[in-house]
């Protein structure tokens, strides 16, 4: 072993200077079986592109919903508690009026809201009824021509974007169920809800819903310097069968659907991490089998449990990750063709944001880490010499 | 202290243990060891000592308890009775046996087992692994080890396009990687041709008579074995024979019987 003790390098084959770390070791393991860890990656992209797709459906389906609620400029917004949607929420003008009457209350404003189908591409237009005197405080503000009038019969105002998109301006017209209107303005609210809508003379929109007297929603402005938890109290208390929101988690308190679509969602993410971790750990299980001469062999040369299960535990984080990005690329196809899907047109916005990319990477990793558990403690508690004897 | 493969004075050490002993001194021991696996019993009282900078060969006829021996030093497996010491610890239950099996054996088996998917060079480093060694540093040494067997030139070869020698050989440099104070070999030459047995031996002998490498070799080859310092025989679990010292070498076929009388006391080595 005279060459050891000289410490001089051997005349050594070109490019094997640099050695192997412990994760390169991992990485070529990964890359040595590559048909199973892309079909496992594929696995866990599966289930984290269903996760990041029922996130993101969600996600919209509530942001849209909850829209309807945080309109207009105020503090926060009344409605029928415990309905199951908040367009089928029923204030009546006398609540509304009792509610702006209520010490500390600035302003109520009530306000109908309904749907309406204008074509295939619009199977659910919003049509929103506010009195002229209450576009102010409902956070409107006229962009081109004017405001309709206070019980015009056919005047309609339509958000900007809805204009942009149904190709209309002022001075034109809209037909909408059967009935033409004249187009008198246009305006802003800084709320895609609301800018996606048209709005009419609460009375005209009542008239035409056959809902006199009624309306869907009031929104509140407290005054300045008034305790906005205590308005609320005082409100609930003098209108039982009425809710105050004011923040998203509140939502559900006059949306049901919106309690059930979460509930439906947290079902939906369990199920699909369950087949995820299901499907991957018996991968790995078998990949275990497969290898338990060799892990057996690296406990008897000297590696430690703790390395053994950080090597399978890296490569199951490996293949997470993997997953997680392929995962992403599939939810983002799928999130598009929905785009295009009529029924969710104008509701479904498919947003790639960064906690997009984090759910895709937690679930992922969990995924690996949880489906890696079993094999890798079998992994570890193999003895070495029994492992060796496997054919 | 004799370290197979011992590290060169520009590295750091990352052997593990106090002191260790001379030429001579006791280093593995097995005291009145059963090994049963079920109602097979593959080993039946046997005692024995091993000593500092000998050269043990084990030998007997297949299933005769030779391998399962080896590999209770090794502490691959536990004995159902008995007790395996290692520098006068218990292997069963005072040592740390991942630290054990890194640091003070090496072990080399009859067929290899190098990873197929690893190159020789990677075979050889990542038993390295979790010494105080870095990346380029483990690299070096597995190169020079690689040298010192004569198979540098197939360092970036993987196990299956290395001809069986090739391959005993990368395993001899995997076991020296954290410089063992015992290598333990297994048939190391039981699946090669002559002429590769003749290349692995002098390599073992090169250790043995340079380095003082302590080595217990499990092997049913007599002309192999006659390379030992000793010999001892077991049949059917038990220790039947001993052949001691350079002379017997030549008689390692024809070994005392010493049935029931357990070996007790090592042979005295040859002179450096």
């Amino acid at each position: 072993m005279s060459n050891e003790n000289e410490g001089s390098a051997p005349l050594v084959p070109a490019g094997l200077h640099g050695g192997m770390s412990f994760i390169g070791l991992i990485l070529h393991n990964l890359n040595t079986r590559r048909i199973r860890t892309l079909l496992t990656a594929f696995a866990v992209a599966v289930s984290v592109m269903a996760v990041v797709t029922l996130g993101v459906v969600t996600a919209s389906l509530k942001s849209s919903a909850a829209e309807v609620l945080s309109a207009g400029t105020s503090d926060f917004t009344v409605a029928q508690r415990g309905s199951s949607d908040v367009l089928t929420s029923v204030v009546t003008d006398q609540q509304v009026s009792r509610i702006a009457a209520t010490p500390g209350v600035e302003s109520a404003v009530g306000v109908l809201i309904s749907t309406v189908r204008v074509d295939a591409d619009h199977p659910l237009f919003l049509e929103i009824g506010v009195s002229p005197a209450a576009l102010a405080p409902f956070g409107v503000r006229i962009l081109a021509g004017r405001a309709y009038g206070a019980a015009a019969p056919r005047e309609v105002m339509l958000g900007w974007q809805a204009a942009q998109d149904l190709n209309k301006r002022v001075g034109g017209s809209i037909v909408l169920d059967g009935t033409s209107y004249d187009i008198v303005g246009l305006y802003s609210t800084n709320q895609v809800f609301a800018d996606t809508a048209a709005m009419f003379p609460l009375v005209t929109l009542q008239a035409m819903e056959r809902k006199p007297g009624t309306v869907t929603l009031a929104v509140v402005k407290v005054t300045p310097g008034t305790g906005i938890q205590r308005v609320r109290n005082s409100i609930e208390q003098a209108n039982p069968n009425l809710a105050t929101v004011r923040e998203a988690n509140e939502f559900g308190r006059v949306d049901r659907n919106l309690q059930f679509l979460d509930a439906a969602h947290t079902g939906a993410l369990i199920i699909a991490l369950v087949i995820g971790v299901i499907i991957v750990m018996n991968t790995m299980l078998l990949s275990f089998i497969e290898r338990i001469r060799e892990f057996g062999l690296l406990r008897a040369v000297g590696w430690s449990r703790r390395r053994l299960l950080a090597m399978v535990f890296g490569e199951a984080i490996g293949i997470s990750l993997l997953g997680a990005g392929i995962g992403v690329g599939l939810a983002f196809a799928l999130m598009t063709a929905l785009e295009y899907f009529s029924s969710l047109r104008g509701i479904f916005h498919a947003e790639l944001t960064s906690e997009v990319f984090a759910t895709a990477l937690y679930s992922a990793v969990a995924i690996g880490v949880l489906a890696a558990l079993y094999p890798s403690a079998r992994a570890a508690l193999l003895q070495p010499g029994v492992a060796l004897r496997r054919e | 202290m004799h370290r197979a493969g011992e590290l060169g004075p520009n590295q750091t050490s990352s052997l593990e243990g106090g002191s260790e002993p001379s030429r001579g001194q006791l280093v593995l021991e097995a005291a009145a060891v059963d090994v049963e696996y079920g109602s097979v019993r593959a080993l039946a009282g046997v005692s024995m000592e091993i000593a500092q900078g000998e050269w043990l060969a084990i030998t007997g006829p297949s299933g005769s308890g030779k391998s399962t021996l080896l590999q209770l030093f090794a502490a691959l497996d536990q004995p159902t009775r008995g007790v395996v010491t290692f520098q006068g610890k218990n292997l069963g239950n005072d040592v740390n046996l991942a630290e054990y099996r890194r640091n003070q054996i090496g072990l080399v088996f009859q067929l290899h087992n190098l990873l197929p998917h690893l190159d020789a060079v990677s075979n050889v480093e990542i038993v390295m692994f979790g010494n105080r060694l870095g990346r380029r540093a483990r690299r070096a040494r597995a190169l020079r080890l690689l040298a010192s067997v004569d198979v540098i030139d197939q360092a970036a070869r993987k196990p299956p396009e290395l001809s069986g020698g090739e391959r005993q050989r990368v395993a001899i440099a995997r076991a020296l990687a954290n410089s063992p104070a015992v290598l333990l070999a297994d048939e190391p030459t039981g699946s090669l041709d002559p002429a590769s047995v003749t290349r692995v031996m002098d390599t073992f002998t090169r250790l043995h008579e340079e380095e003082g490498t302590t080595i217990v070799m499990v092997t049913h080859d007599s002309a192999v074995a006659r390379r030992a310092d000793r010999t001892i025989r077991i049949e059917s679990g038990s220790i039947v024979g001993q052949g001691n010292g350079g002379e017997a070498k030549d008689r390692a076929t024809a070994v005392t019987p010493v049935r029931s009388t357990p070996t007790r006391r090592c042979p005295g080595l040859p002179p450096r």
